[in-house]
Order: structure tokens, then sequence, then C-alpha cells
């Protein structure tokens, strides 16, 4: 029950967000209000409800792999045979992030055509680098007379790995989980430079047609999914980091 | 028995081997202290024992098996292994810390859980109240006999002890070593222990192995090693009160002289007391001598200075 602690409210604002985004004349009489004379006041092309699941179908591919890889790669790098590898892995992420995932779709489209593909290729390299770096910290941060205590009392490395190391470096994990996911969700909206749709799509038409109230949908649609998931993970490190006490 | 023969080991980027053709043994059931300043391959030795080091040369054997034909894992899980800073577990509770070597040896639920009550039972802390506590939970004298209750978890024959009382301070080390003592007492295990402490090692030690440079300097009893030093070395690090350390080692009947000698003093000490103990109250009272007594207070002789004199000019044998 202490695991449903933090994460209870985070879940409830989850369900407040969909219902919001579900009641399509909601927008209508709130962006009315706020802009009134405007002609444009939704997204033409697909409801809130649509976009959000457009967005989420992105961000949650993408960070999937994001997870995945930078997970991989962060336990291979602190493993004996990977260490070497530690400084280039490093490099490259780091390249990864810098490099303007815009620029990236640009670069992808030839290969992968326009749509999902060539964003979530982009969105997941650059979601990489917080997973990989927070992954190494919390491996590296568990202490050396644990790791040799389990050793030392025979346990595999794998063993070790599973039910020792990643278990005590799951609260800065997690957090680097929360900082990937979060950015990818603002990130996420140039996917609709590609066709992937999402948030992006009323922001750029917004832009486009010079309809303010178009791109303030997008907007806060994006920020207020950002804000909820942000609030879900820092539930889920808040638990882990309350219940299993990383250090001595 | 653990025997080792001729081992050496080298690192690499090191100027000189950390062990250089060392060959001893920790007979079964004995407590061998393996002692000498930092950096002088005590701890490598250990760990080569139970493999988490390779030896580059020579032969470990454990009751006359050779550690090499194990698989690492196997090995240490037959092998107690308590260390410096207890390296507990910390996101798991005391009993399932305990419960570690057992568990990776596939024992079952009950057998497991009636084993971590009795091994908490052993080091002296109440398994109801301690079970379910997480090690930042624990002073460190807890900290340490949670680390020997887990070593002893599923009753090797062999234990391997790297400074496991280290961290905390001397009083509570005192009461750790004699608790220590009484549980070796009943389960006769064969101990290899490492620290770098003279009164820790003359404390617990049925043999001290000291060491320097790589290589063994002294091998003998407790007694011996304080009484006649192989070197220079030894003798320094024996330190100057080796002569304080030695009365603690022997019992105050070693030095017993005819009853008469503390007529008049109305103070006397259990025959099981130390030497230094008796030399303690003597010099406390300012009195000659001091009467011994047995365990139904009855006289049984006297301890005085001479008497404790006479004593250390006998040779040992």
């Amino acid at each position: 029950m202490r695991a449903l602690r933090h994460i209870a409210a985070p879940m409830l604002a989850l369900g407040a967000y969909l219902a919001v985004a579900a009641a399509t004349p909601l927008w209508t009489a709130a962006l009315g209000a706020a802009f009134p004379g405007e002609t444009r006041i939704l997204y033409p092309d697909a409801a809130p409800l649509e976009l959000v699941a457009q967005h989420l179908e992105l961000v949650l591919i993408s960070s999937a792999i994001s997870i995945a890889v930078g997970l991989a790669l962060g336990v291979f790098v602190t493993r004996p045979a990977g260490a070497g590898f530690y400084d280039v892995v490093n490099d490259l992420t780091n390249l990864g992030q810098t490099f303007p995932p815009v620029a990236v779709f640009t670069l992808a489209v030839p290969f992968l055509g326009f749509g999902l593909r060539p964003t979530v290729v982009a969105l997941a390299l650059y979601g990489i680098l917080p997973v990989l770096r927070n992954t190494v910290a919390g491996l590296k941060g568990v202490p050396a007379e644990v790791l040799e205590s389990a050793t030392g009392m025979g346990m595999r490395s794998a063993e070790r790995l599973l039910r020792v190391e990643l278990p005590l470096a799951a609260p800065v994990i997690v957090a680097g989980i929360r900082v990937s996911v979060v950015v990818n969700v603002a990130t996420a909206t140039i996917g609709a430079i590609a066709g992937a749709g999402g948030f992006g799509a009323p922001i750029i038409n917004g832009l486009v047609n010079l309809a303010p109230a178009v791109t303030l949908e997008g907007a806060l649609l994006a920020a207020g999914l950002a804000l909820v998931l942000d609030a879900l993970l820092g539930g889920v490190e808040h638990t882990l980091a309350s219940g299993r006490p990383s250090a001595v | 028995m653990i025997s080792i023969r001729n081992v050496s080991k080298s690192y690499e980027n090191a100027e000189s081997a950390a062990v250089r053709d060392l060959s001893f043994d920790v007979p079964t059931g004995e407590v061998v202290v393996l002692i000498g300043p930092s950096g002088c391959g005590k701890s490598t030795t250990m760990r080569m024992v139970n493999r988490l080091v390779e030896p580059d040369a020579g032969t470990i054997t454990i009751d006359g098996q050779d550690v090499r034909e194990y698989r690492p894992e196997q090995l240490r899980r037959r092998i107690g292994y308590a260390i410096q800073g207890v390296g507990l577990f910390p996101h798991w509770t005391v009993a399932q810390n305990v419960a570690v070597v057992p568990g990776l040896l596939g024992w079952e639920r009950d057998r497991i859980a009636e084993r971590t009550t009795e091994l908490l039972d052993l080091v002296g802390l109440e398994p109801d109240a301690y079970g379910g506590k997480y090690p930042h939970e624990l002073s460190g004298g807890e900290a340490q006999r949670v680390g020997v209750a887990r070593a002893l978890a599923a009753d090797p024959p062999v234990l391997l002890m790297d400074e496991p009382f280290g961290a905390v301070d001397p009083l509570t080390r005192d009461r750790l070593h004699v608790e220590f003592l009484a549980i070796q007492d009943r389960l006769k295990k064969t101990v290899l222990f490492v620290t770098h402490d003279m009164d820790e090692a003359v404390a617990l030690g049925d043999r001290i192995v000291v060491m320097r440079d790589g290589m063994l300097v002294q091998q003998d009893t407790p007694e011996r090693v304080l009484a006649y030093p192989a070197d220079e070395f030894v003798a320094s690090f024996v330190g100057t009160e080796r002569a304080l350390k030695r009365l603690s080692l022997a019992p105050v009947t070693e030095a017993l002289a005819p009853v008469g000698l503390a007529e008049g003093c109305q103070c006397s000490v259990s025959a099981t007391a130390s030497l230094r103990e008796a030399l303690a109250r003597i010099l406390e009272l300012g009195v000659p001598a001091i009467g011994v007594h047995d365990e139904r207070h009855r006289l049984i002789g006297a301890v005085s200075v001479e008497s404790i004199v006479e004593r250390f000019k006998r040779p040992l044998t």
C-alpha cells in the first residue's frame, strides 16, 4: 500500500487530464472566450483527445526505445567487459543530444519516409542520454562493500546485477527516465513537421494560419501531459527512494 | 583445514609482488589471525581462498580439495564471508540479508526462516525486533552482528573475516570479541581472520601469522609472538606494551604463590582472572600481593609482583 501513496494523486491527475481533453465543447467555449472575434478556435483535423492519442503514441514508443537502449548501454559500460566503451558511449550520446532533432528528421526522411518512423528515431536518440547517464551514476553509486559482499557470498554477476545493483540504482535511474520522458513530450511536438501528428500539428497550424487559439490548444495539451507524466514518474521515483534506502 | 602452499600474487602496475611464496595452515576448528601493516598482502591472501583473487602460483586447498576444482560461486557459498564495512544490502531487511546464502543454495522457505531466527538469537539480536529492520536502522555494532550472522547462515565449515569488527567503538568491539569467542567455542569453525590490530589478534587468535611486504615473518601462538617476536619489525608491530598484552593472556594460576603471601590483605581475585587484572588490583590497592580464590571462594594461593616477574622469566614451550 505504501507504493500507492505517492502514485494515487498523479493517477487522478492523469484521469482528469484525459477527461478534460475528451471534452471538446469545453475547449471550444474556453478558447472562444479567450480569443473573442477569432474564427479559428480549434485544430480542424483532429479533436483534442485524438491529438493526445497521437502524441502519446510518439512519446511512448520513442521513450520505450530510449529507456531500453539507455539502460542496456548503462549496464554494459559498467560491466568489466564494457568498461572500455564508457567514454565512446558517453561521447556518442552527448552528440546525440546536441544534434538538433529537426536535423535528424530531415536526414532520416529519405530512408524512413514521412510520419511516425523518422520522428520516433529522432526522439529516441534524443532521449537516451538522461537514461544512460543516470543508469551509470546509479550503478556506480552502489557501495563497494555491498558489491564485495554480494560476490563474496557467491552471487553470480547476473544475480548481483538484478537483485542488488539495479534495485539500489533504481531511484536514480527512474529520475533519469523522468527527465527523458518529460523532455520528450515537448520535443515530440516537432514531429508534426514530418507529418507524425500530435500536439505539434495545432501549434504549427496556428502559426501558419495566424490562429493563436489553435496554437494555444496544442501548447496547453502538451504542457498538461508533461506535468502529469512528470508527477507520475516523480511518484514512482519517490516510492523507490522512500521504501528502499539507497545507502547504509 | 585451509592449507596455503607457496602462493604468490602480483598485481599489474605494482612495483613489488603483493604476496610472495606464502605458506601456512588454518587447522580445522581454529582461528588463525593474519596480521600486518596495510598493504602487506593479508587481505589479498584471504581473498585468494574464496577466489575473489586468483593466485599467480601456488595451491590453496580446503580439507584437501584444491579451491580451483570448484566453480567460484559454488566455492563461495560454502565459505562464510564477513568484511569491514559489513556490506549489508541496504534495500533488504535484516532477515533477508541473513537469508542470502541459504536462498542462493535453494533452501526451502521454512528452513530459511527457522535458520534466520536461530542466527539472530545466536548473535544476540532479538529476532522479532530486528528481523524486519532495514540496515540503516541499525547501530554499527548491530550491523556487524548481522554481518556475522549472515556469514554463518548456511553453516559453512570455513569462515573468512576481514576486519569484521573494524568500524565500531572500542567498548562495542570488546563485547563483540567476547561474543565471537563464545560462538566460536560452540561452533568450532575454521576461521581465517584478517586485522591490523595486535590487541584483536591476541584476543581472538589460536595462532597468529605476521606478514610484511607479502611475506610471512612469523607464525606462532599469540603468547609466543608476544614473548619472542621474530625480529625488530614484529617487535615494533606488537608494540611497547607487549609485556602487558602477555599478562592479559596468562591466567593468575600460572603465577600462583603460597597463600601466606597475601596475609593481611582482605582482597582476592578469581582463579579465572588474567595476570593483567591481578596486577591492576595490586597497583590499585597498593599491596605487595593479592589472594586468589576458586569458584567456591576458597583461597587457593596468592599472586605478587615477584611471582608475576618469576612467571615471565620462565621460557615458553
